[in-house]
């Protein structure tokens, strides 16, 4: 068993698709016709994006993720060089500021956003052995 | 999950744009008695049997919280509106209060919905139905609310009945007083008492049609254990989980 996709359940996948290409510079893969699904091109492991009424379509039953709820006890975790520009970036395209980078006594450095549906994103450098 | 033969049902769609959640018919192909579980909604009914020639009984019915059995015979039949949940009140009006597990049938009944009266002839059929009532659930909901009580429902249905009412109610943008209340006075039931009812179907068809161990379906559906589980089948459906009847016929809104 390989992990294929994160799919992240969301109130507007258009939106989603849409803030993650200005936010954190990736692109979609598709939007399916119906707007209930999305692929972003994130290489072996797919970032998906699918619409609320999927979940309910699916029989499951979830807590909404949205920007005014507590956030989720998970998160995605964008790696990039120079996280502060990443971090700056996201937070000038409406990400929810929530931990500034920061340097790690193991010489990584981390920060912490909330995407427009509250969903916790990590933006950081790449751990070094 | 046998789908009770002879049952047919229209879903309208968009779901936001609707008063009418669905027209259904139902016509026995046999005798016998059939167990309603409670949904909670609001129906417009006419039954009668094909094979005689009386006028069909029209019936307008409250959101029920009740599991009832309904009696029949060969040729029976059923021409059904189902109202969204939140859209009574357009049926009852003030009386939706006490509208709960109420059923209306005759002249009750027309008092209540006149346009019935016009129905009230043998040789009815289901364009006749839809081309009376449609009408008079065409109109744009004008209460400034709806918008609210919506999103509440589409909340109560995404988490499976589980979300509590002050998260509920945070997530739409008022207190649970009020969200309870605007429920009652939109549907004669409380948002809390509507997400008891969505939780107990998810739960049932955890165990029907998932064919999960009733300890796992506790756990699923949101139920604090077993007993839990069993107190709300009770209510809500009549009979226990390990003891389910053979023919559960589940609606297919939750």
């Amino acid at each position: 068993m390989k992990l294929g996709y994160t799919i992240i359940y969301v109130a507007n996948v258009v939106e989603a698709v849409k803030f993650y290409e200005a936010a954190f510079g990736i692109k979609r893969q598709f939007i399916h016709d119906s707007l209930l699904y999305a692929e972003m091109n994130t290489g072996q492991t797919t970032l998906a994006f699918a619409a609320n009424e999927a979940a309910e379509m699916g029989g499951l039953a979830i807590q909404p993720n949205t920007l005014s709820s507590l956030a989720a006890g998970w998160e995605i975790c964008f790696v990039i060089d120079n996280v502060q520009e990443a971090y700056d970036h996201a937070i000038a395209q409406g990400s929810q500021p929530v931990i500034k980078p920061t340097l790690k006594p193991w010489g990584q450095t981390v920060s912490y956003v909330r995407d427009i549906n509250g969903c916790l994103v990590e933006i950081a450098s790449p751990v070094t052995s | 999950m046998p789908i009770p033969l002879g049952y047919t049902e229209n879903l309208i769609t968009p779901k936001s744009d609707r008063n009418v959640e669905a027209y259904w018919t139902h016509v026995a192909k046999g005798s016998g008695d059939s167990l309603i579980l409670p949904d909670g909604r609001c129906d417009i009914i006419l039954r009668f049997n094909e094979h005689h020639s009386k006028p069909p009984t029209p019936i307008v019915t409250g959101p029920s919280t009740i599991p009832y059995t309904v009696s029949f015979s060969t040729g029976d039949t059923w021409l059904g509106m189902r109202l969204r949940p939140t859209r009574g009140a357009l049926l009852w009006k003030k009386r939706i209060l006490m509208s709960e597990n109420s059923v209306l049938r005759e002249q009750d009944a027309i008092k209540l919905v006149p346009e019935l009266f016009q129905l009230n002839r043998v040789g009815l059929n289901y364009s006749d139905f839809k081309r009376v009532l449609e009408p008079i659930f065409s109109v744009n909901v004008v209460s400034t609310n709806q918008p609210m009580l919506d999103a509440a429902v589409d909340l109560i249905h995404l988490g499976g009945g589980r979300m509590n009412i002050d998260d509920l109610a945070t997530h739409v943008g008022c207190s649970a007083r009020h969200l309870n209340r605007l429920f009652r006075q939109s549907n004669g039931l409380s948002a809390k008492a509507y997400s008891q009812l969505v939780r107990f179907h998810r739960g049932l068809r955890l165990i029907v049609q998932e064919r999960h161990a009733i300890s796992h379906a506790s756990i699923e559906a949101g139920y604090t254990d077993q007993a839990h589980l069993t107190r709300s089948f009770r209510r809500f459906g009549g009979f226990t989980p390990s003891n389910l009847p053979s023919d559960l016929s589940i609606p297919t809104l939750f």
